[in-house]
C-alpha cells in the first residue's frame, strides 16, 4: 500500500475506493497549504462586517425614530396646549421612510380614542426639542384613524384631500 | 524560543497569576450583582420586559423597582463586559485564573438567582404549559389547537397575544414531556417548567465538562462558556425555554461520540438521541447529516431510522397524523420576521422597510449552500462537531424569525470545537444581539 493521503479508501477493496481520488472520504483533513482556511475566514470577517454595519445602522435607526417619537409627543403636547400620555404616533401612514407623523390624541381628558382626538401631520427637523405642524384633522370618539372617520381637515392635510368631501 | 523569552514569559505568568485570579473574583461579582438587579427589578411588579405571570417571586417584590428597559440594557451590557472579561482573563494567563470551585460556584449562583426569581422576557413557558394543559385537562389535541381554544383555563391569560390562535410547533416528544406538569396547576406547572430547565442545563453543562476534557481544551472554560453566558442566563434559563432540554440531548448525542468506548452501538444511540432531540425541537436534526457523513457506517443510519421510527408511531398514536406533521409547523414559523433578526437589519441597511419573501427565498438558499459546505468538509475530515455547530449559527444568522435564546443553539458545541473560529463568530452574533438592544438606552421614549 503506498503511503498516500490519510483516505479510508486507499484501495478497491475500500468501501470508497470506486470513488476518484478527490472525491473519497477522509478519516482527518489534510493540512494543505491554508488556502481553503484562508477563504473561509476572510468570507467570515466580510459576513461579519455586513452584521456589525447592519446592527450599528439599525441602532442610528431606532435612535432615529425614538427621538422623532419624543419630539412628536412633545410637538402635540405643546400644539394642544394638552399634558397626555396616551396618545397614538403612525410613522407608516404619510409613508415607512418619510419621516412623517401622524399623531392624533383626545381632545379633552378621557380614555385613549374615547373622547374627539385631534390629529396633527408632523414633519421636519427637531428643533428645541420640537416639529412643525403641517396641518392635520379631527376624528369622532371611539373611532380608528380612516379617511371615512375624518373631519376639519386644515393645513397640507387640506389641501392634500385627506378628509372625506 | 530563547532562554530569555522563556523568562520573561514565565514572570508575566507569574505576574498574571499574582491578580487574575483577584480580577476574575470582581468580574464574576459584578456578573452576580447584574443578574440579580434583573431579577430582583424584575419581580417588582408591572414592566414591559416581566411577563404576566403567577406571582411566584413575590417574596423579592419589596427589594426592587419596577424593571425599565434603561436598567435592563445597563445591567445587560455590564454582564456581557464582564463575561467578555473572564473569558478575555482566562484565555490570557493560561493558568487557572478561575478554579473548577470558582467555577461551579459563580455558575451555581447565577442558576439560583434566576430560579428564584420570575419568567423574564417571554411567555413561551405559558405556552408549553398551556399546551400540556390542552391535552391533559381538556382532551385537546395541542397540534390542532391554539390556547384560545382553552380561554376559560387559568394559563390563557398569561398566554402571549400571537400565541393565542397559534397550535405547537414543538416535538411531540416534549409535548408528552410536558404533560405530567398539567395538573399541578399553573404555578405548579411553572416551578416544573423552571426546574426542568435548571435541570436540563446542569446535565449540559456536565457534558460539555467531559468533553472539553476528552477534546484536550481546558473544562472550566467550556463551561463558563456557557453557563456564565448572560444570554444563557437571563435570557435561556430566565425564560425556561425548552431550547435547553434540546442542547441537553444534543450533548448526550455528542457525549456518545466522544466518550468511551467507539464503536456501533454507541454511534446508533447518538443518532437515535439525535432524533430524541429532534422530537423536542426539530432545530437539531441539522446534527444528524454531520454525525453520519463523519462515521460512514450503517449504525448511526439504522439507530436513527429506528428512532423515527419509534418517536412517529409514539407520536401518531398520541396526536394522530398532525404530530408527525413538524415540517408544517417549522415552515409557519420560518415566515415570520422579528425586529432583532438580521436579516430584518440588513433590509433597513438596504433602505427597504423590512424582509420581502424574496429574502426568505434567497436566506433559504444561502443556507443551503452553506450545509452542503460544510456537508462536503466533513466528509474530506472536518470535524462535525464543528460543522453542526456552524449549521446552526448559520439557521439562526439567517433566520427571519430570531430570538435571543436561538443565538445560544451553537454555543455548547462551539466551546468544544476544535475549529476556534467558531466560538469567536458565535460569540461575536450575540454581542451584536446585544447591541441591537441598546436604542432606547440612547433615546428613551417616555
Amino acid at each position: 500500500m503506498s503511503a498516500g493521503p490519510p483516505t479510508s479508501a486507499a484501495g478497491a477493496r475500500e468501501p470508497w475506493g470506486w470513488l476518484p481520488q478527490r472525491l473519497r472520504p477522509r478519516e482527518a483533513e489534510l493540512p494543505g497549504s491554508g488556502r481553503q482556511w484562508l477563504i473561509e475566514t476572510t468570507l467570515l470577517v466580510l459576513v461579519g462586517v455586513l452584521l456589525a454595519v447592519a446592527t450599528f445602522n439599525d441602532v442610528a435607526r431606532q435612535t432615529g425614530v425614538n427621538e422623532r417619537l419624543i419630539a412628536d409627543i412633545a410637538t402635540w403636547r405643546a400644539y394642544t396646549g394638552h399634558p397626555y400620555h396616551d396618545l397614538g404616533v403612525d410613522q407608516e401612514l404619510l409613508g415607512a421612510n418619510s419621516r412623517h407623523e401622524v399623531v392624533c390624541g383626545n381632545t379633552v381628558p378621557g380614555a385613549p380614542k374615547a373622547k374627539t382626538q385631534i390629529c396633527l401631520l408632523v414633519w421636519g427637523p427637531v428643533v428645541a426639542g420640537r416639529r412643525t405642524v403641517h396641518g392635520g384633522w379631527y376624528l369622532p370618539p371611539r373611532s380608528e384613524d380612516a379617511r371615512s372617520e375624518r373631519y376639519g381637515c386644515f393645513g397640507s392635510a387640506r389641501a392634500a384631500g385627506m378628509c372625506p368631501p | 524560543m530563547s532562554v530569555a523569552a522563556q523568562s520573561e514569559l514565565g514572570l508575566t505568568r507569574a505576574r498574571s497569576a499574582r491578580w487574575a485570579p483577584a480580577l476574575a473574583s470582581l468580574l464574576a461579582l459584578l456578573l452576580i450583582a447584574a443578574t440579580a438587579e434583573i431579577v430582583i427589578d424584575g419581580a417588582a411588579g408591572h414592566s414591559a420586559l416581566i411577563p404576566k405571570s403567577p406571582a411566584i417571586a413575590g417574596w423579592l417584590a419589596g427589594l426592587g423597582e419596577p424593571l425599565g428597559y434603561r436598567v435592563f440594557l445597563i445591567a445587560m451590557l455590564l454582564a456581557a463586559g464582564a463575561y467578555g472579561g473572564l473569558l478575555a482573563l482566562l484565555r490570557r494567563t493560561g493558568a487557572p485564573a478561575v478554579s473548577k470551585h470558582g467555577a461551579i460556584a459563580l455558575i451555581g449562583a447565577l442558576h439560583l438567582i434566576v430560579f428564584a426569581g420570575p419568567v423574564l422576557l417571554s411567555t413561551d413557558v405559558f405556552s408549553y404549559i398551556a399546551y400540556a394543559r390542552m391535552g391533559v385537562e381538556h382532551g385537546l389535541n395541542p397540534y390542532l389547537h391554539g390556547p384560545a381554544s382553552i380561554s376559560h383555563d387559568p394559563v390563557f391569560y398569561y398566554v402571549g397575544h400571537v400565541w393565542r390562535h397559534v397550535a405547537t410547533a414543538y416535538g411531540p416528544l416534549y409535548t408528552l414531556l410536558s404533560y405530567p406538569f398539567a395538573p399541578l396547576g399553573v404555578e405548579g406547572a411553572l416551578w416544573g417548567m423552571k426546574l426542568l430547565a435548571q435541570l436540563a442545563s446542569v446535565g449540559t453543562l456536565v457534558l460539555i465538562w467531559r468533553c472539553a476534557r476528552v477534546r484536550g481544551f481546558d473544562p472550566v472554560a467550556a463551561i463558563l462558556a456557557v453557563g456564565a453566558n448572560p444570554l444563557y442566563i437571563v435570557y435561556g434559563l430566565g425564560g425556561a425555554h425548552n431550547d435547553l432540554l434540546m442542547m441537553l440531548l444534543m450533548m448526550v448525542a455528542v457525549s456518545l461520540t466522544l466518550i468511551g468506548t467507539p464503536g456501533a452501538r454507541r454511534e446508533a444511540e447518538a443518532a437515535a438521541v439525535v432524533v430524541a432531540g429532534a422530537l423536542v425541537k426539530a432545530t437539531v436534526a441539522v446534527l444528524l447529516p454531520f454525525m453520519i457523513l463523519s462515521r460512514r457506517r450503517l449504525a448511526p443510519i439504522v439507530g436513527a431510522l429506528a428512532a423515527v421510527l419509534l418517536g412517529g408511531l409514539i407520536a401518531y398514536a398520541a396526536f394522530g397524523v398532525h404530530g408527525v406533521d413538524i415540517v408544517a409547523a417549522l415552515n409557519r414559523d420560518a415566515a415570520f420576521v422579528s425586529t432583532d433578526s438580521f436579516a430584518n437589519e440588513i433590509a433597513h441597511l438596504f433602505g427597504k422597510p423590512g424582509v420581502f419573501p424574496v429574502d426568505h427565498d434567497l436566506l433559504k438558499a444561502g443556507l443551503v449552500l452553506i450545509v452542503l459546505h460544510l456537508m462536503w468538509r466533513t466528509w474530506r475530515g472536518y470535524d462535525w462537531i464543528s460543522a453542526s455547530g456552524w449549521t446552526l449559527l448559520a439557521i439562526s444568522v439567517t433566520s427571519t424569525w430570531l430570538l435571543a435564546w436561538y443565538i445560544l443553539w451553537p454555543l455548547p458545541l462551539a466551546v468544544i470545537s476544535r475549529d476556534r473560529r467558531l466560538i469567536a463568530a458565535t460569540l461575536f452574533v450575540q454581542a451584536m444581539f446585544v447591541l441591537h438592544q441598546i436604542a432606547p438606552l440612547l433615546a428613551p421614549v417616555q
